[in-house]
C-alpha cells in the first residue's frame, strides 16, 4: 500500500493530510462548545475597555505579560485565583501569552490603580526600580480608536451573540447589563463618559484636557481595560 | 454514551490500528527489503546522488511504455 | 538555442536565495536589538524618544519572529524546493513556461507580502496571535502565495521523469499540506469593517474562536508551524544536501520512510504541551506531554540516519566546513528534539513554562538546526547556481566556529536564566510566603541576558560573513560541470 502511495502523488498527499488532520479533529473539536461557555460573573467588554484591549494588542503587551494563572500555590499567592476556562469566553483573541518577562496581568485590576498605571506607563523604572520594561509615552498623545472597538462590538454581538444590552448573571445573584451604543456617535459618547471617570483619577493635565475636549488618549482606554481585569 | 466516552474509545481504537499499521510497515520493509516492483528500497537513495538531468532515472515514469 | 542541451533552470532559486540572505540579516539584526533591549532597556529608545513607538521591544518582537520564521526560513525552503524539486524529479523548470511563470509570480507576490507585513507590524496592526500576527488582507495574500507554492510542487511532480518520489519530496509535500491546513484554521477571522457595515478600521478583524478554544487552535497551529516550517522542510533539505555533498548514500532509506510516517502521525498531537496547567482539558495536556516524548523516536530516526550516512567518511567532517554545518545541524536537531520532550513533562513544564528556557529551546533549534541547514543549503547550491566555486573555505570555517560559539552562549545562558527564574517564582520562605517579589526575578537575569545578547551578536556576525561569502562567490573562479558532482568546490 505504501509503495503504491509513493508513486501516486495525489493519493500520497491525501494520505498525509488524513494522518495530520486526525490529531486536530480528536483534540480540538469535541470540547468546542463546552470551552466557550462563560462562567458566572464574566461580562463582555465595554467599548472603552475593548479599545484599551486593542491598545494592549497593538503594542504586543502579550509578548511579555501572560494572562493565565496556573493552579500552583506560588502563582495564586502572587496573582490571585487560578484561571477558569469560562473567564475567557469573551476574549477574542485570547491573550494568555507564552512568556513572563513581566508579571501576569490576569487579575491586575484587583491590586493596581489608575494612578499606578499612569506613573508606570510613563516611567516603569521610576515606579519599580530595576524594571526593564520600556516606557510607553506615546500612549499619552495617540488617540484611541473607539470606532474600531465599536465595530468589533457590533460584529461579536451579531456573529457570536455576545450578550451586549442583555443582563448577564453575577456571582451574588444580581445581573449586570453591558450597554453598547446603537450608533457610532452614541458609542463614542458612552466611551467618553467612561473615559472621564478614569481621567478624573489621573494626574497628567494633558490627558485631562484631551478628555475634556472630547478626545480619548490611548492610555485612558488601556487603563480602563487593565482595571477591568479581575 | 457521552461525547467524552466516544472520544476516548475512538482515540484508543485509532491508536491500536495505527500502531498495528506502522509496526506492520516496519516489519514489511525490513523482511521484504524490496518493493512491489522488485527494487531494493536502498536504491532509491540514488535519486539524490545521480540527479543530473542526463542521468537515468531509478525508475523512469515511461518505463512500462517502452517495454 | 534549440540545440542547447537541456539544463536545470535555477532562476527562481536564485531569487529566493537573495531573499533568504536579506531577510536573514534583517530578522537576526532585530533579534540582536531585542536581546540588548532586555539586558539594557536604554536600547528601547535607540533612535530617540520620538521614534520610541517603533523601536521598543514590544513592537519589534513580532517583527523578529516573523522575519526569521516566514522570511529567512521560508525563502530558504522555497529556494531549496526549486532546486531539489527539479533535480530529484529530473525535470527542468525550463521545460514548462507555466511553472516558470508561477514560480516568478510567487516570488514577487512574496516580496510584496514581506513589505506589507513589515509596514503593518511596525504600525502595530496585529492580531496578537503568535506567528499568525498578520491581519486578514495579508492572510489572504499568504493563502494565494501558498497555493502558488502548491502548484509549483504538484506541477513539477506532474511532469517528472522519475517515477518514485524521493524522500525529500515527501517532506516538502507534507510541509505544504501541514502549513495550509494549520494556517487556514488558525486564521479564521471576521473583518469587523464589513460585519459592522463600515465602521472603524478596515484592517481590523476578530477571531472566530474565543478564549480557551482560541488558545487550543493557536497552539495546535503554533506548535505545528514549528513542525511544518522548522522541521519537515528542513529534514527534506538535509536528506538531499548531506548525501549529495558527501557522496554517500543515505544510511538506510527504509528508516527514512518509517520516520516520515512516524513524524507525520505523532507531531500534531504534541501541540497540547504549550498549554500544560492552563484551562484546556486535562487529557489534552497529558496527551501533549506523552506524544512529545514519543516524538523523540521519529525525530531521532531521521537525525541518526543522517549522522550514520557519514559512517566511514568522518574525515569529511574535518576537512569540509560545509559538511560541518550539516553534521552539527543534525546534532542540534537531536539535541533540541530531546530538550523539547523534557520540557513537555508536566513537572518540568511547571518550572520551565513562561521562562527563558523556552526561548533558549527555540533558539537551539532555529539557530543550530534551521539556520545551519539553510546556510549549508545555500553554500551547496551557490556553486551550482552561479557555476563558480565558493569564494573562501577559510572564511566559511571561521564563520562556523563563531556561530557555534554564539549558539552555545545563547542556549547555556537561557537554560540558567530560565531555571533560575522558574525556581525563584515558586520559592517560599519558612513561613510559606513568597520569597521573592517579581522584580527580584528580573534583575537577577541581567548577566544572562547580556551573555545571550553577545551570543546572538556572534551569530549575526557569522551570518554577515556568510552573506559576504555568497556575494563574492558570484564573481569567483568559474568551474566546470564535473567539479560539481559531489563536494562543492571551494577557494582558499
Amino acid at each position: 500500500m505504501f509503495h503504491w502511495l509513493e508513486k501516486h502523488p495525489f493519493f500520497f498527499a491525501v494520505g498525509v493530510f488524513l494522518v495530520i488532520a486526525f490529531a486536530g479533529l480528536v483534540e480540538i473539536v469535541p470540547n468546542f462548545v463546552q470551552a466557550s461557555r462563560p462562567v458566572i460573573g464574566t461580562a463582555p467588554y465595554s467599548t472603552l475597555e475593548l479599545a484599551g484591549r486593542h491598545v494592549y494588542i497593538k503594542n504586543s503587551c502579550n509578548a511579555c505579560h501572560s494572562q493565565l494563572i496556573r493552579p500552583f500555590k506560588s502563582e495564586t499567592d502572587r496573582y490571585g485565583h487560578y484561571s477558569l476556562s469560562g473567564e475567557y469566553a469573551y476574549d477574542r483573541p485570547f491573550l494568555w501569552g507564552s512568556k513572563r518577562t513581566g508579571p501576569d496581568l490576569m487579575r491586575v485590576g484587583n491590586y493596581r490603580t489608575t494612578d499606578w498605571h499612569e506613573n508606570h506607563m510613563k516611567d516603569p523604572a521610576g515606579v519599580v526600580p530595576g524594571s526593564i520594561m520600556p516606557a510607553y509615552r506615546w500612549m499619552f498623545t495617540n488617540k484611541a480608536d473607539i470606532d474600531t472597538a465599536y465595530a468589533e462590538q457590533l460584529t461579536v454581538a451579531k456573529v457570536f451573540s455576545t450578550p451586549y444590552n442583555k443582563p448577564v448573571p453575577m456571582k451574588d445573584g444580581s445581573t449586570v447589563t453591558v450597554k453598547m451604543g446603537s450608533n457610532v456617535a452614541e458609542a463614542n459618547a458612552m466611551a467618553l463618559a467612561e473615559a472621564k471617570v478614569i481621567a478624573a483619577d489621573m494626574k497628567g493635565q494633558d490627558v485631562k484636557d484631551a478628555v475634556a475636549a472630547g478626545k480619548i488618549p490611548e492610555i485612558v482606554a488601556l487603563i480602563a481595560y487593565l482595571n477591568s481585569l479581575k | 454514551m457521552s461525547i467524552a466516552e466516544l472520544q476516548a474509545y475512538g482515540y484508543v481504537g485509532a491508536m491500536v490500528v495505527l500502531v498495528f499499521i506502522s509496526y506492520g510497515y516496519a516489519y514489511h520493509l525490513y523482511t521484504k527489503k524490496k518493493d512491489a516492483s522488485g527494487k531494493d528500497y536502498e536504491e532509491y537513495s540514488n535519486m539524490a546522488l545521480r540527479d543530473d538531468i542526463t542521468d537515468t532515472p531509478v525508475s523512469a515514469r515511461s518505463e512500462h511504455k517502452k517495454k | 538555442m534549440e540545440n542547447r542541451p537541456l539544463e536545470y533552470d535555477y532562476t527562481v532559486t536564485k531569487m529566493f536565495m537573495f531573499m533568504t540572505i536579506v531577510l536573514g540579516i534583517v530578522g537576526m539584526l532585530i533579534g540582536v536589538i531585542l536581546a540588548f533591549q532586555l539586558a539594557y532597556p536604554g536600547v528601547n529608545t535607540i533612535l530617540g524618544e520620538g521614534l520610541a513607538e517603533y523601536t521598543n521591544f514590544s513592537r519589534l518582537r513580532p517583527l523578529h519572529t516573523d522575519s526569521v520564521a516566514f522570511g529567512f526560513t521560508l525563502s530558504g525552503i522555497f529556494a531549496a524546493w526549486f532546486y531539489i524539486g527539479q533535480r530529484v524529479l529530473k525535470v527542468s523548470m525550463a521545460e514548462s513556461k507555466f511553472l516558470m511563470f508561477i514560480g516568478k509570480l510567487m516570488f514577487w507576490l512574496y516580496a510584496v507580502g514581506v513589505v506589507a507585513i513589515v509596514v503593518s507590524l511596525f504600525m502595530g496592526i496585529t492580531t496578537s496571535k503568535e506567528y499568525a500576527e498578520f491581519e486578514w488582507p495579508i492572510d489572504i495574500a499568504i493563502v494565494i502565495i501558498w497555493v502558488l507554492f502548491g502548484i509549483s510542487i504538484f506541477g513539477l511532480i506532474g511532469i517528472r521523469r522519475e517515477k518514485s518520489l524521493y524522500i525529500s519530496v515527501w517532506y516538502f509535500i507534507a510541509g505544504f499540506l501541514g502549513v495550509a491546513m494549520l494556517y487556514l484554521f488558525n486564521n479564521m477571522e471576521v473583518p469587523t469593517y464589513f460585519a459592522s457595515g463600515g465602521v472603524g478600521s478596515i484592517m481590523h478583524s476578530v477571531s472566530m474562536y474565543s478564549g480557551t478554544n482560541d488558545a487550543l487552535v493557536q497552539w495546535w497551529y503554533g506548535h505545528n508551524a514549528v513542525a511544518f516550517v522548522f522541521t519537515v522542510p528542513i529534514v527534506a533539505m538535509i536528506y538531499y544536501f548531506l548525501p549529495k555533498e558527501s557522496g554517500q548514500a543515505i544510511y538506510s532509506y527504509k528508516l527514512s520512510l518509517l520516520s516520515f510516517w512516524g513524524l507525520m502521525f505523532v507531531y500534531l498531537w504534541a501541540g497540547g504541551h504549550h498549554l500544560i496547567y492552563s484551562t484546556v482539558p486535562d487529557w489534552v495536556q497529558t496527551m501533549g506531554s506523552i506524544f512529545s516524548v514519543i516524538l523523540i523516536l521519529p525525530s531521532w530516526g531521521s537525525a541518526i540516519n543522517m549522522l550514520l550516512t557519514m559512517k566511514g567518511e568522518w574525515q569529511q567532517v574535518a576537512s569540509s566546513p560545509l559538511i560541518k554545518f550539516m553534521v552539527l545541524g543534525s546534532t542540534f536537531y537531536m539535541f533540541s528534539t530531546l530538550e523539547g520532550p523534557i520540557q513537555a513533562i508536566k513537572s518540568v513544564n511547571a518550572i520551565a513554562h513562561f521562562t527563558d528556557w523556552i526561548v533558549g529551546h527555540v533558539h537551539d533549534g532555529t539557530l543550530g538546526w534551521v539556520g545551519f541547514m539553510i546556510m549549508a543549503a545555500l553554500y551547496h547550491m551557490a556553486p551550482r547556481v552561479f557555476k563558480r566555486e565558493l569564494y573562501s573555505k577559510s572564511l566559511m570555517a571561521t564563520q562556523f566556529w563563531i556561530q557555534t560559539l554564539g549558539v552555545v552562549l545563547y542556549f547555556t545562558s537561557m537554560w540558567i536564566a530560565g531555571i533560575t527564574q522558574g525556581m525563584m517564582w515558586r520559592a517560599h520562605d519558612e513561613f510559606g510566603n513568597l520569597a521573592y517579589s517579581f522584580i527580584d526575578t528580573v534583575t537577577v537575569l541581567h548577566p544572562y541576558y547580556t551573555i545571550r545578547a553577545v551570543g546572538g551578536l556572534l551569530y549575526l556576525v557569522g551570518f554577515i560573513m556568510f552573506a559576504y561569502n555568497i556575494y563574492k562567490t558570484m564573481s569567483a573562479r568559474p568551474v566546470e560541470e564535473y567539479e560539481l558532482q559531489n563536494a562543492s568546490p571551494m577557494g582558499a
